[in-house]
């Protein structure tokens, strides 16, 4: 068990010199195929952003308003240690795009199932909150991706229900998860596939934030909670004796920055700098600061429908 | 445990509470005046008013407040109304407690019981006055314990302002707990919090209840409510005088109460020849299918006393009520003073304020069988009050004058007793003095002594004797008591089934009924009553 869990840590901290390496890397390459950039690291110098600024005046010195649901550690959360704001990468991100276009950032905290609606209500410009950019979901917002999706599988601790993801092991099993997450739609389509294989279906307890669907796990109402690999870690992080990963699944998706349709400038925008952030490499370095995978940057795309 | 301490003392979730109290606040206060609204709609006498009220408490009452919260702050910025986090929760909050303290001060009104609105309305008191002195006091004390409950009921539900971004403590908790992992430490922390919040509106509601207790003691404070009967007393030598009104009213009657053997008969001379002041033409009047006063005529002269007769049921009280308009007939005439009450000079009905204005001018007072006293009021404030309110009075002469007639009925050392510490003939003995304190013209008393212990009944009946004896306020009471009747009365008028079957010189018809129905009522009620009726 020891073993296990040492092998897991060498595994992951091997996985993290992989990313300072490979991050490192890149800035290298970056910065030799960027001469001219050494003269001025900060992007609100970069020539690059200055030409954003300058095509994108109206959001200069502008507050954007970002809806967040603040219960992922590692994307957004509270600082524990000053939790008058807000840190994580998904901060640290759009922070690094309102430096490029010169908006700066206020942070409204809204339940998970209530981000998009919040930008559709106007109450809020933009939507940086690890949330995954369907087709679903891309109805109601138009999204800029920028990283893919790694979950992970949070189980009690040494998966006593073998649970290896989102199939068939699932069956008879108890999964929580965050209301409007995509995960949900996953777990429930499994039932024809239990049924088929003369097992009672998966059932699924709905909560608010992480922290409730955790919560749920350690008391022993849920079996598992399915959400992004990092959110996974850190909750394992914080109880090594009760909780464990089951296994990481890759998921078809990615995950992206919300935009209401009425503002096409705003997203179009948003895409132009994220590219530039990218190119950077700050959001490599971002990945890294926070201890996610690097291998989960993803180059931008629009998603709209 | 430190931790615990370190999050009870983290000056973050602290900052939380003051967004709990500013939604709370905003409810509550917000709650309140949209709720007067409502409960005024509902008691109202607009119909489509109520409609709307109650049509208002279905949709709010009967949707939760959670879903209220997300449509005031995502759904109002639709229609270009964006309000901040914490106004579209005060909003919430605010339509979602209206109903619930609309019913609260609906029930705190209703409660108060009809007779003391009835005894307000008689006293010419308009219906603001009546809401203000006597409906109001008795409904807020009563209601102080549900208004607490829901205070507590608002700050628990502003926690749900965490679905809309506002930082208040819930929020502040939960966010705080997904980014520690340290989940019941700080749910502890906020939930002594909470209940430390919610302590103070426990303890804020019981000084409140002190506050407002009648029986705390002499020095109350009242919250700034006026009442008279509070400033230091000066027995006066003299009744301070109020304005007569009718020639033949001395100003002040109130030669101080002598006990007076009441053994004969009290006969005087030369009624007939006084002004007919109350004058009832033809009155009907019929409660369903019920006729409870069929045809009746009747006239009272000047100084008269007139004893009314009959079983319970044959329509005295009735009678009694359409003379000072407390009710209506369905057909026929009432005039009193040559003024017929509730309609104007061209006919046209008046409104209960104009009503109660008339009332107060024309000078008809009336004791109740029940006795009506303001229950929150003491016998002097009883007295002194509507001599302020509806008659302009100044505190000092209103107690003066209200000293003094409690004199004259022998309570002058009850005068600061609460009615519910007064036996029914003291309560009784002041409701007279209550409504003598204006100077009426014409006093109706209802069965005056019908709800009294036997023991009790010659009190007031002394009270009354008095009244008669020294003359020139007309009476018409309607009572069981024979001998009574005897004794002061001028005239006896003998209703039955709503009919005024008998009348005639009260020693008369006493002794020799002649119609059956007359005869066999004084036989029921008590021949040996009339043992010493001369035949």
């Amino acid at each position: 068990m020891i073993a296990a869990d040492t092998f897991e840590r060498t595994i992951r901290c091997k996985k993290s010199l992989f990313a300072i390496f490979s991050g490192t890397v890149f800035l290298l390459v970056m910065s030799a195929a960027l001469p001219a950039r050494a003269a001025d690291t900060t992007l609100s110098g970069s020539a690059a952003c200055l030409a954003l600024q300058a095509k994108y005046p109206v959001l200069k010195g502008k507050t954007l308003v970002d809806a967040l649901n603040p219960h992922t550690p590692g994307y957004e959360a509270l600082d524990p240690n000053d939790p008058s704001h807000y840190i994580g990468f998904d901060v640290d991100l759009a922070e690094a795009l309102g430096e490029c276009l010169g908006f700066k950032l206020a942070y409204k905290p809204v339940a998970f199932a209530a981000l998009l609606p919040t930008l559709q209500s106007g109450q809020a410009d933009l939507v940086i909150s690890d949330i995954y950019a369907t087709h679903e979901r891309a109805k109601a917002a138009d999204f800029v991706t920028y990283s893919k999706v790694f979950d992970g599988v949070l189980v009690v601790k040494d998966n006593p229900k073998h649970i290896t993801g989102i199939n068939t092991t699932l069956c008879g099993d108890t999964a929580a998860e965050n209301t409007g997450f995509v995960e949900v739609p996953l777990v429930q389509n499994l039932a024809p596939e239990c049924k088929t294989a003369g097992k009672p279906e998966p059932s699924l307890q709905l909560y608010d934030n992480n922290a409730d669907c955790i919560q749920a796990i350690l008391a022993g109402r849920a079996d598992t909670y399915i959400n992004d690999v990092n959110t996974v870690d850190q909750a394992v992080k914080a109880y090594p004796d009760k909780l464990s990963k089951a296994v990481a699944v890759t998921l078809p998706y990615s995950i992206g920055i919300a935009i209401a349709k009425t503002k096409p400038e705003l997203r179009d925008a948003i895409m132009a700098a994220l590219i530039e952030v990218q190119k950077a490499g700050v959001e490599t370095a971002l990945l890294k600061k926070w201890a996610l995978d690097a291998g989960s940057l993803e180059e931008p795309q629009i998603l709209k429908q | 445990m430190s931790l615990f301490l370190h999050y009870l003392t983290l000056p973050y979730l602290l900052t939380g509470i003051g967004f709990t109290l500013e939604v709370t606040a905003l409810g509550l206060a917000g709650g309140l005046v949209i709720g007067v609204l409502l409960a005024g709609m509902q008691l109202g006498r607009v119909p489509a008013l109520a409609a709307v009220a109650r049509g208002y408490a279905v949709i709010f009452r009967g949707t939760p407040l959670i879903l209220q919260l997300v449509f005031a702050y995502d759904a109002l910025p639709h229609i270009g109304l964006t309000l901040s986090a914490a106004a579209a929760a005060g909003l919430a909050l605010t339509a979602n407690e209206a109903p619930f303290i609309a019913e609260i001060l609906r029930s705190g009104v209703i409660g108060v019981e009809a007779g003391q609105i009835l005894a307000g309305q008689a006293l010419g008191m308009t219906p603001f006055v009546l809401m203000r002195r006597v409906v109001a006091p008795q409904a807020i004390r009563a209601i102080v314990p549900a208004l607490g409950n829901e205070a507590v009921t608002a700050l628990k539900n502003s926690s749900l302002a965490s679905v809309i971004a506002v930082p208040e403590l819930t929020l502040r908790s939960t966010q705080l707990a997904s980014s520690t992992f340290d989940f019941f430490s700080i749910f502890f922390a906020s939930g002594l919090m909470y209940l430390m919040l919610t302590g103070a509106v426990s303890v804020l509601q019981l000084l409140i209840e002190a506050t407002l207790d009648l029986d705390r003691g002499k020095k109350r404070a009242w919250f700034g409510w006026r009442v008279p009967g509070r400033q230091a007393r000066v027995a006066p030598a003299v009744a301070a005088p109020l304005p007569t009104r009718g020639a033949d009213r001395p100003a002040a009657a109130m030669a101080p109460a002598v006990p007076k053997p009441h053994q004969k008969a009290i006969h005087r001379s030369g009624r007939d020849e006084g002004e007919v002041v109350v004058d009832v033409r033809n009155l009907h009047k019929r409660y369903g299918d019920q006729i409870v006063l069929d045809h009746v005529d009747l006239n009272v002269r000047s100084g008269e006393i007139v004893a009314l007769l009959g079983r319970s049921g044959s329509g005295k009280s009735t009678l009694l009520r359409c003379i000072c308009h407390l009710e209506e007939g369905d057909a026929g005439i009432v005039r009193v003073g040559g003024r017929r009450l509730g309609h104007g000079e061209d006919g046209r009905k008046l409104t209960p304020r104009e009503i109660a204005r008339e009332r107060a001018n024309l000078g008809v007072g009336i004791v109740f069988q029940h006795f009506n006293l303001f229950a929150h009021l003491t016998a002097q404030q009883n007295i002194a009050g509507p001599l302020q309110w509806v008659h302009g009075l100044s505190a000092a002469d209103a107690d003066d004058r209200a000293l003094s007639l409690l004199r004259r009925v022998g309570l002058e050392h009850r005068a600061d007793a609460l009615p519910r510490h007064l036996s029914g003939g003291q309560q009784q003995r002041i409701a007279i003095a209550r409504a003598l304190a204006p100077n009426p013209n014409v006093l109706l008393l209802d069965e005056p002594t019908s709800a009294l212990d036997p023991e009790l009944v010659e009190e007031v009946l002394d009270v009354i004797r008095q009244l008669a004896e020294q003359g020139g306020l007309t009476m018409l009471i309607s009572t069981h008591q024979l001998r009574f009747a005897r004794d002061v009365a001028d005239r006896i008028v003998f209703l039955a089934e709503g009919v005024v079957k008998e009348e005639g010189p009260a020693h008369e018809v006493l002794a020799h009924p002649r119609h059956p129905l007359t005869a066999r009522f004084l036989r029921v009620m008590g021949a040996e009553q009339l043992a010493d009726i001369p035949r």
